[in-house]
């Protein structure tokens, strides 16, 4: 029986070719946007992550930095600097803003360093200097290529114009880039002195970073401290957050399309063998053999597809990024187990479709030649 | 025409499969359609119903929720001054993200002074905020959270008491909420700070030259209230067209593959009279027409079953989860009814072939 069902799904290239493509089309819809959400997530807390910083300190309240603004009064840099455990601070200024190349505008994190930034600075320069230096600023590279900017060139940021002295990698996301300028500058600009937006503590080798911040909070007023990692898993959060609800929605239209897909195929497929299955019941073959024979026709369409959208996927995942600048895919486990139940339910349910008809197949028909 | 209906409707579940197949693809298409149709309509809600007809922000600051606009020192008094300009409305904005019942839900805060303007355009339960611990809340993410006027809400490090409830503020991304500005600067420890200038313009004056006057001071930007409508909904638009027009793509093909099954299995099936038709003296032309036909019908059904569907999610989906707003325009039907018949177009190659390659003598071997 195994065989036959085998054959049959085979013995159709075409047919398997359609059967196949619309699952995996079905699956890629499930696996695309989860893909394209995974990658969100992981680049949106990429600043974070990469900031040389194992502590973040913020506005009491604060848990975030996308979306998020944080004001902390300055003099509580020296404070948590005194915390025990704590080995360096670096006080950054940040806001969301626009960086003006030319008649491009780029939304970015415009993240005011101070001289010597111990943490929060670019992490992957691909040209020029780390440190912007006075009204120098370090910009995203693929933005400044789209733009047609280099090292030299001036940009516009906070309404002035800075030279651009370095170009960072990995300092884009989904919605902004990441633009360094000197602290000074920034505080300049904002007229609001006085104020930091972040703290970046770096704690003493062998300190424990959760103690460390457990630590600022008790002693310093006014603040929120969080680990890189609690806070980087925040900012994922946000974006979770923000998604489940469009991923429902996106999901059950791709369940419910994937169900039709696969139950037309299996439905037609039967239809197309009904004279076979009529000669098989002739020969004494019982019901429940046919059913075997469909649903294994069906595991392995399904099977088939969940592996060809997977792989779709993946290979969208190289291109997309190499197409669309703030766009990426990142294929993750969970959803692949959660296409790879989909699939089955899939292939259970196109298989329950044709039952009936086999269960009325009259094995005479045959000599019929119907 | 007699034999590709026959074709098409002798089995009735993979007919009604078939025109589901197409019908689900084009619902799909439709709602996320519609989806971005309701996003731009929603975030630009807040300017649309705001006064004014010219928006001053800081320099280099184009739309209102792309960017923290600050202006400088002195930017209203020196607006006021302008000539032209009738009124100049101050307000404070900036995301913040609210934790709600562990949720993170991002929100746009807008700070403004109810004297002036600026604030909720439609309060639908209470009233405006009287102190510097009072707040408007949108309504849908109120009822989303069971939160209502009465209860604290805490914004960063500060806890406000809603006094009333707004409609039209909502969307699927972020919600508005209104504090008084005074209460907004003490928050961001920024007293005094204005991040936008609604300006209404002086009955009989121009709002392109008042718009040019303004821009003509130091260190801001001024625009037409429409032309940052539209900033703003380019900036949405360039985050999520791409995975939007992805998602498009693959339920077309998926439509295109529906339709190519039923009509390559109904031809697959029907070889021998093909073959005899071909016998008889049928032209590959003639047997092109009858899997057209049946690629037609099958699409156009599909198609408009899926406008019907699109319409029942439409509704069930904006009931169950208030936050989206999802619109169907006119013309998005006459769309989905040519991508239906582009799907069944496309959809006619395969079987196509499958006639063409047909030898007329296939028929007598048999």
């Amino acid at each position: 029986m195994m065989r036959l069902a085998v054959r049959n799904l085979f013995q159709n290239r075409m047919r398997l070719l359609i059967s196949v493509g619309g699952v995996a089309l079905a699956l890629m819809l499930i696996l695309s946007l989860d893909a394209i959400v995974s990658w969100i997530e992981q680049r949106v807390a990429a600043y974070i992550e990469a900031s040389g910083a194992d502590v973040w300190v913020s506005q009491e309240g604060v848990r975030n930095l996308h979306m998020a603004s944080s004001s902390l009064p300055a003099d509580r840099v020296d404070e948590v600097a005194a915390v025990p455990g704590v080995e360096s601070v670096t006080p950054i200024l940040y806001v969301t803003n626009v960086v003006a190349m030319g008649e491009e505008r780029a939304i970015a994190y415009i993240i005011g360093l101070p001289e010597g930034a111990q943490a929060g600075g670019p992490w992957n320069l691909v040209a020029g200097e780390v440190d912007p230096g006075p009204e120098g600023a370090v910009i995203d590279q693929g933005i400044a290529e789209k733009s047609g900017i280099g090292l030299g060139d001036h940009v516009e940021i906070l309404g002035r114009a800075f030279e651009v002295v370095g170009l960072s990698g990995g300092t884009s996301t989904f919605t902004n880039s990441i633009a360094f300028i000197r602290g000074q500058d920034f505080s300049d600009l904002r007229a609001n002195p006085g104020v930091v937006s972040f703290v970046l503590v770096r704690v003493e080798g062998g300190a424990s970073a959760t103690e460390v911040a457990t630590r600022i909070e008790a002693e310093v007023e006014g603040v929120t401290a969080q680990t890189r990692e609690a806070f980087a898993a925040q900012e994922r959060q946000v974006v979770r957050d923000m998604s489940t609800d469009l991923l429902t929605i996106m999901n059950s239209v791709g369940f419910l399309i994937g169900l039709a897909v696969m139950g037309l195929t299996v439905y037609t497929s039967t239809l197309l063998r009904r004279g076979e299955h009529g000669v098989l019941k002739a020969l004494g073959a019982q019901n429940r053999d046919l059913y075997l024979s469909v649903g294994l026709q069906a595991l392995v369409s399904v099977g088939l597809g969940l592996a060809v959208g997977l792989a779709f996927t993946l290979l969208l995942g190289a291109v997309v990024p190499r197409l669309v600048s703030n766009l990426g895919l990142r294929v993750s486990l969970p959803s692949v187990g959660k296409a790879a139940i989909a699939s089955v339910v899939f292939a259970v349910a196109a298989a329950l479709l044709p039952i009936r008809q086999i269960h009325r197949l009259d094995p005479a028909m045959v000599f019929r030649g119907k | 025409m007699l034999v590709a209906h026959r074709n098409l409707t002798k089995e009735k579940t993979r007919l009604a499969l078939s025109i589901g197949g197409v019908a689900l693809a084009i619902m799909l298409v439709l709602i996320l359609d519609g989806f971005q149709v309701g996003m731009y309509q929603q975030i630009t809600s807040y300017l649309e119903h705001s006064p004014g007809s010219v928006v001053v922000a800081q320099d280099g600051v184009s739309n209102l929720l792309g960017a923290t606009s600050l202006l400088p020192p002195g930017a209203t008094s020196r607006v006021q001054e302008i000539e032209g300009v009738a009124k100049a409305v101050p307000i404070l904005s900036q995301f913040v993200i609210l934790d709600l019942h562990g949720k993170k839900q991002p929100a746009y805060l807008v700070g403004y002074s109810p004297e002036l303007g600026g604030g909720p355009w439609e309060i639908v339960e209470g009233r405006q905020p009287r102190t510097d611990e009072e707040m408007v809340f949108d309504r849908v993410l109120a009822r989303r959270h069971e939160i209502g006027v009465g209860d604290e809400v805490k914004v960063i490090d500060r806890t406000y008491r809603i006094v009333g409830l707004s409609s039209g503020t909502t969307s699927w991304m972020t919600s508005f909420f209104f504090l008084r500005k005074s209460a907004v600067e003490d928050l961001f420890r920024a007293p005094g700070a204005t991040s936008f200038l609604l300006v209404e313009v002086q009955e009989g004056k121009s709002s392109e030259a008042v718009r040019d006057r303004i821009s003509g001071l130091q260190g801001v930007e001024a625009l037409l209230k429409s032309a940052m409508e539209a900033n703003d909904s380019r900036l949405f638009a360039r985050f999520f067209s791409a995975p939007v027009r992805l998602m498009a793509g693959i339920a077309f093909l998926i439509g295109v593959l529906v339709v190519g099954l039923v009509i390559y299995t109904a031809t697959v099936e029907r070889q021998r009279e093909y073959g005899v038709l071909k016998a008889l003296g049928a032209r590959n032309r003639v047997l092109y027409g009858v899997v057209v036909v049946q690629a037609f019908w099958a699409a156009l059904a599909g198609a408009a079953l899926g406008i019907l569907l699109a319409q029942g999610a439409r509704l069930a989906i904006m009931s169950a989860r208030p936050q989206f707003l999802i619109i169907l325009e006119a013309d998005m039907a006459g769309r989905a009814i040519v991508i239906g018949l582009g799907m069944g177009l496309l959809a006619a190659l395969a079987p196509a072939r499958a006639v063409a390659g047909l030898a007329p003598a296939e028929v007598f071997r048999r």
